[in-house]
């Protein structure tokens, strides 16, 4: 068989110099925490593997995690699809369409049965026969099982696929399911984020052609590489939140100084993500850093835990539309009335029954009243 | 081991002699539990709510880290006080273990719930002499404390393990409810909605204590203070 | 009954043989062509099925008016912004909240950035595909592909050695037996008119705007964080600006005015010499595309206006490219649109899957119902026992779009609307691309009508959207040093100051066309969301009298060479840049 170009040749190609793209292999190895011999493993990774067959399906999403991908900086998504991987099917940018496409499925579920990686960018709506997404007249939960049951692993791109993000949320109308309550026998990657960050996206990617195995993955699936931190712990707004430093309206002193947007209802102190220290756009920005507080999006069923801008969110998940402090204080308001109104009843029923208040501990029996 | 003291209704009339209900141990729980949930209500309130900003460096100022520290210190003292609470159950004796386990299926105690009820509703001018906890109260100590304060610890922790990392054993102990509920915001939801739980049974609580003190034919206050229970007729 | 003509004029005969397309791929989300045929292999009759749904609409209900646009932008993420935009100006006009004059730059800003990126990532990525074969590209000599692109511009990425280099990746991935994206392609088509030079040239500049659009969106990253998904915010937005003072790193500053000032001018530059001269290049050759894929391009046009040049103002005065719409044809009279009249926009369901009281009648979104009533009709071929719908029936319910009119009117919007009704006003910035173009290709004016000048007058707009870009940074910088620097309006942020009930709109016209957003707030709370989107009007199902929309009317008549290898169905529908995950919300 003739072998696929692979990536050291297609840079190569490109006129990149042998130190550049060993270069870049360094900068890969890095955000894949690898240390420095790390370097010579993902060069001789992308120097000599053949490409794997990749099916990108889509099922209820709004394509933005493809968008995000081809943003990626390092490695460029244009040479992860011309040489690292073969993107066989992807409908965004495939030339295929129709049955010519559909073949495309079919052939690669045969011909490499097993050996291919499926990437799922949305999820799978189950209500109402799964009608809510039909791919070639079919629900596309039927593509889906078909292509999810002989794949070497799955990836889960985005918020969408990991946990339902928008179209789960309340009232969940069309029964939009996560990937990874769908699938049993064959391994899932969940890379969450609405979208997630690109260069986590072709890092993951980069990480399982080099060591040709799963990243190491946390308790919800997530690769532990990028994703077990919070964006918090890294934000470089920290200081100011450490300091009691708070943006306390939209474009006052402290928003114009850069502090921590906390009171703004930033969701960094329980968001896992990269983005504080990745960066968005090859580390143009991320959201604190444009002034918006983080909103959550790579955790499960943050669209439930609005308003994005009070600290304490609605909630929602639990089907109470009011916040824990409302909650407690309204409990407590409820007990101090009680009191009140048990010591007022106390106190009243003490005048009636013609009793001084100060009539002194063990004077308050009636027995012993008759008795003095 | 001592050993324990069931709930038990006395006589309803003439002088009994004084009953030792709380040994030093209990107590001591008692009010360095009380200060701690006080501070950590207060420093837990302003983590959720800060105070304004204020103006200065950031290499100087650092109230929000010292108002978690206090929480974080706070919050492992609470902890370990519960921890000896619950080893004081089985070894204190006497009345102990009743605040986790109220005799629900004992006639005496159901009557004396009733009795507590009747009481606090006015309905009634003499409540039950007693030996154990107030049955009302023992119940509610259950659910608006013990419970509670349970969760508190559990979430507590497993909010620490946000902080000190998914290799820590904080996360190795409590990581399981980050996976729990998926969204680790609920986590601080819980937290939060457990706080005015256990700050409204305290403010029942200190009220009932100083009302009963006041009005029922027992001590309760000085109880707590010196050990000792006194009956009055 | 195989023929009829419908109300808006189009005769349809659905005796021939029906071909399925599905999935129809480089668009965004779910979406099924079906059409018939004559024995000449024409196209008789064709239907469009939105066939995904998510139910954006529902989800909106109760929410916080303040956090909706973070859930109607991922309505979509390639026209990513356009729906946030719509929204936070739906709830600035329920609320009455004026903008500061720089958040309306900043908007401005991020919304053309929007328009070149995505203009630039349709005509390479999704369209080109269409008109270039890649295959072809490996019998080009690269020294005359060279001498070609030199021809048509300055562009430095010209020589032979690295034309070379690009045919020998392409011949690599062929010669590897996997294609990947361009499996299955149809390569070697009889439609494929372009020589091997200008297919490989085209080839190159796939590569080279695909490595390109990532810095476009980084103004969007500097100003909303990120891009795909940047924040938005009701009253403003969301970045502050310092650039005199202590902690001016934490805000937008020198440094970063000074990269977006930078991206701006690659922009421009990269549209100017790439892809305008691209695709003038390529649509000479497809000149006879020029007279196929009309419909209702030629007669109805509708827009609603965009680029406020002053804050909060969006009379014709004021918007860069106008609101208005066409009927009949008629260029000499441009009907004024209000989004809040009850008899504009309307929309209506009988052959979509949702359910009205009454199906007869249109709704205006404040009134809007979305309401999900999926059903396959009776003469649907196949989708029944597991089997895949074969035939759809459009005599009953057939899609997830709802069928939007203006008033009763099926109406296509777009780029091609802006270009055509911004020259029908005669406004001068629009009327120097649209002669230069026609010009320069030897084409009339009617030419633009018809999926080669829908294709065109996208590109022509990407130019436009890249020359107001850098004009607007420039104005930005301006005003920053002027000492304006407001950028949020936070009187009306606090719920408490909201009226008890109101309703407001907000419009854009997106990438794709005219967007509006209709919301309805009671207590604090969303009680009605309706949003009425671009691929709504183009991809529209018939409505209640029959009338066809515009992608089912520009599919009629076009001529086919081998229809089970429907290139040209893919030409036209593309022509839109249809997005389904918009649509049908
Ligand atoms: C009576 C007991 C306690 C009370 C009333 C209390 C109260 C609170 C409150 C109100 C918050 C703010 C939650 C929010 O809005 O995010 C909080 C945060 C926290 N508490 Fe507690 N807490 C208690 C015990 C504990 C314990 C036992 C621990 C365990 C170490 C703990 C650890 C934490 C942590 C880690 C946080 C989060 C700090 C942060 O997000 O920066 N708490 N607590
Ligand atoms: C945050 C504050 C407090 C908490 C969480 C709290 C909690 C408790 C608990 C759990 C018990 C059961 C003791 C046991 O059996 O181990 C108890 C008993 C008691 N507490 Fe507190 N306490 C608080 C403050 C106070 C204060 C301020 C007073 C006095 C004014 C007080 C007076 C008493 C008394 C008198 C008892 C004994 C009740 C009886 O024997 O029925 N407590 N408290
Ligand atoms: N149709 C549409 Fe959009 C656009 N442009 C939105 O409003 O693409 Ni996703
Ligand atoms: S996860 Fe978010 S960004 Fe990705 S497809 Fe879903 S909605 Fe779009
Ligand atoms: S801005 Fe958000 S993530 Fe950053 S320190 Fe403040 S709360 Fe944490
Ligand atoms: S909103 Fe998303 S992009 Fe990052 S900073 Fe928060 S996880
Ligand atoms: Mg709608």
């Amino acid at each position: 068989m003739e072998k696929g170009e692979t990536f050291f040749e297609a840079i190569r190609q490109r006129g990149v110099s042998r130190r550049d793209f060993l270069g870049f292999c360094g900068l890969m190895a890095t955000y894949m925490g690898l240390g420095p011999d790390g370097v010579g493993l993902v060069a001789k990774a992308l120097e000599t593997k053949p490409r794997i067959p990749v099916l990108w399906l889509h099922g209820l999403e709004c394509t933005c995690c493809s968008e995000s991908f081809l943003r990626s900086g390092h490695p460029l998504a244009s040479d992860i699809i011309m040489t690292m991987i073969s993107l066989d099917y992807d409908d965004t940018i495939m030339a295929a369409a129709g049955h010519q496409a559909e073949q495309i499925v079919e052939d690669i579920m045969r011909d490499y049965k097993g050996n291919y990686l499926l990437a799922v960018e949305g999820n799978v709506p189950l209500a109402g026969d799964g009608m809510a997404c039909i791919v070639g007249g079919r629900p596309f939960k039927d593509q889906f099982a078909a292509a999810a049951r002989h794949a070497k692993a799955i990836i889960a791109w985005g918020t969408c696929a990991t946990s339902g993000c928008v179209q789960a949320a309340k009232p969940n109308p069309t029964k939009a399911t996560p990937i990874h309550k769908l699938v049993s026998h064959v391994p899932v990657v969940n890379v969450p984020g609405c979208p997630p960050i690109a260069e986590v996206m072709t890092g993951v990617i980069t990480y399982m052609l080099t060591y040709d195995r799963l990243p190491e993955l946390d308790r919800l699936l997530r690769p532990k590489m990028f994703y077990s931190q919070r964006v918090h712990d890294k934000c470089y707004r920290r200081a100011h939140f450490d300091a009691g430093q708070f943006v306390e309206s939209w474009d006052d002193e402290g928003a114009r100084q850069g502090w921590c947007l906390y009171k703004m209802g930033c969701r960094g102190p329980t968001t896992y993500n990269a983005c504080a220290s990745i960066g968005w756009n090859e580390g143009t920005s991320f959201p604190i850093k444009s002034g918006h507080g983080c909103i959550g999006c790579s955790e499960e069923g943050f669209w439930d835990r609005g308003p994005f801008y009070e600290r304490l969110p609605n909630m929602m998940q639990w089907g109470v539309e009011s916040n824990a402090d409302k909650v407690g204080l309204a409990a407590a308001a409820a007990l101090g009335g009680g009191i009140a109104v048990q010591a007022g009843a106390t106190l009243l029923k003490r005048i009636v029954t013609g009793r001084k208040l100060d009539a002194g501990v063990g004077q308050n029996s009636p027995d012993k009243e008759e008795n003095t | 081991m001592k050993p324990r003291q069931p709930y038990t209704i006395l006589p309803d009339t003439g002088t009994l002699p004084d009953v030792q209900m709380y040994g030093p141990g209990i107590r001591f729980w008692h009010w360095s539990n009380a200060l701690m949930v006080v501070v950590l209500s207060v420093t837990g309130y302003f983590i959720g709510t800060p105070p304004p900003s204020s103006i200065g460096d950031t290499s100087v100022l650092y109230w929000m880290g010292w108002i978690r520290f206090i929480h974080l210190a706070a919050g492992y003292i609470f902890a370990v006080l519960a921890i000896m609470r619950l080893w004081l159950a089985f070894t204190a004796g006497g009345v102990s273990h009743q605040l986790f386990v109220p005799a629900i299926w004992r006639a005496s105690w159901l009557a004396g719930f009733l009795k507590q009820i009747e009481w606090n509703l006015l309905l009634t001018d003499r409540p039950f002499r007693y030996i154990g906890l107030n049955p009302l109260g023992g119940v509610a100590m259950f659910f608006l404390f013990v419970i509670p304060g349970a969760v508190l610890i559990l979430t507590g922790f497993a909010m620490y393990a946000e902080v000190t990392g998914h290799d820590s054993w904080q996360y190795l102990l409590f990581g399981w409810m980050s996976e729990l509920f998926g969204n680790t915001l609920d986590l601080h939801i819980l937290h939060r909605l457990a706080m005015w739980i256990v700050i409204s049974f305290a403010m029942v609580h200190i009220y009932i204590a100083v009302r009963e003190d006041i009005l029922s034919r027992q001590t309760t206050v000085s109880a707590m203070l010196s050990g000792d229970r006194l009956y009055r007729d | 009954m195989s023929r009829t003509v419908t109300p808006n004029g189009f005769e349809l005969d659905s005796s021939g043989r029906r071909i399925a397309i599905d999935p129809v791929t480089r668009i965004e989300g779910h979406l099924r062509i079906e059409v018939n045929v004559d024995g000449a292999n024409v196209i008789r009759n064709a239907v469009s099925v939105g066939t995904m749904w998510r139910g954006l609409e529902i989800i909106m209900k109760d929410r916080d008016p303040r956090d909706a646009w973070a859930f109607v932008q991922r309505i979509c993420g390639v026209c990513t912004g356009v729906h946030a935009l719509a929204s936070v100006r739906a709830v600035e006009d329920a609320l009455a909240i004026e903008i500061p004059r720089n958040a309306n730059i900043i908007r401005n800003i991020m919304h053309l950035a929007l328009y070149v990126h995505d203009h630039l990532v349709h005509f390479y990525h999704l369209h080109a595909l269409d008109w270039v074969d890649v295959v072809s590209a490996l019998k080009a000599d690269p020294k005359a592909t060279s001498d070609l692109a030199q021809s048509l511009s300055p562009w430095p990425k010209a020589s032979v050695g690295y034309f070379k280099d690009i045919q020998g990746r392409v011949k690599k991935l062929v010669g590897s037996g996997q294609l990947g994206p361009f499996r299955n392609g149809y390569w070697g088509h009889p439609a494929y008119k372009l020589p091997p030079e200008a297919n490989l040239m085209a080839v190159a500049h796939y590569i080279e705007a695909l490595n390109f659009q990532r810095e476009i969106v980084k103004i969007q990253a500097v100003f909303g964080g990120k891009n795909p998904h940047p924040n938005w915010l009701v009253g403003g937005v969301p970045a502050s600006i310092n650039v005199h003072s202590a902690g001016a790193v934490g805000a937008i500053n020198v440094e970063r005015l000074n990269l977006v000032l930078d991206i701006a001018k690659m922009t421009h530059e990269f549209i100017s010499q790439v892809y305008i001269p691209d695709l003038l290049a390529i649509a000479s050759f497809y000149k006879d595309w020029a007279k196929i894929g009309d419909g209702l391009a030629s007669r109805n046009l509708l827009c609603y206006g965009e680029f406020p040049s002053r804050a909060n103002d969006d009379s014709n005065d004021s918007l860069r490219l106008p609101r208005g719409a066409i009927l009949g044809g008629d260029l000499s009279k441009i009907h004024p649109v209000d989004l809040k009249d009850p008899a504009q926009v309307q929309e209506f369901v009988p052959h979509s899957w949702y359910r009205y009281p009454d199906e007869k009648a249109g709704l205006h979104p404040w009134d809007g119902i979305t309401e999900l009533d999926f059903r396959l009709g009776a003469g649907t071929r196949g989708g029944k026992d597991g089997a895949a719908i074969e035939a759809i029936d459009e005599g009953d319910k057939y899609s997830y779009i709802k069928a939007p009119r203006w008033k009763g009117h099926a109406m296509e919007t777009g780029p091609l609307a802006r270009m055509v009704l911004g020259y029908a006003m005669g406004r001068k910035d629009i009327k120097e691309l649209v002669d230069g173009a026609l010009k320069k290709l030897d084409l009339p004016l009617p030419a633009l009508f018809s999926t080669l000048g829908r294709t065109a007058a996208r590109g022509l707009e990407a130019q436009w959207a890249a020359d107001r870009l850098l004009e607007d940074v420039n104005d930005l910088i301006a005003q920053v040093r002027a000492g304006n620097l407001d950028t949020a309006n936070n009187e009306k942020w606090s719920p408490a100051s909201w009226p008890a009930q109101t309703k407001g709109v907000g419009y854009c016209e997106a990438p794709r066309g005219a967007l509006g957003h209709w919301i309805v707030i009671k207590d604090q709370k969303i009680a009605n969301y309706q949003a009425v989107v671009p691929t709504t009007w183009n991809a529209s199902p018939r409505d209640a009298a029959g009338a066809i929309g515009a992608y089912e009317a520009a599919l009629l008549g076009t001529p086919m060479a081998d229809p089970s290898k429907p290139l040209e169905i893919l030409r036209t529908i593309h022509s839109f840049d249809p997005c389904l995950a918009c649509a049908t919300h």
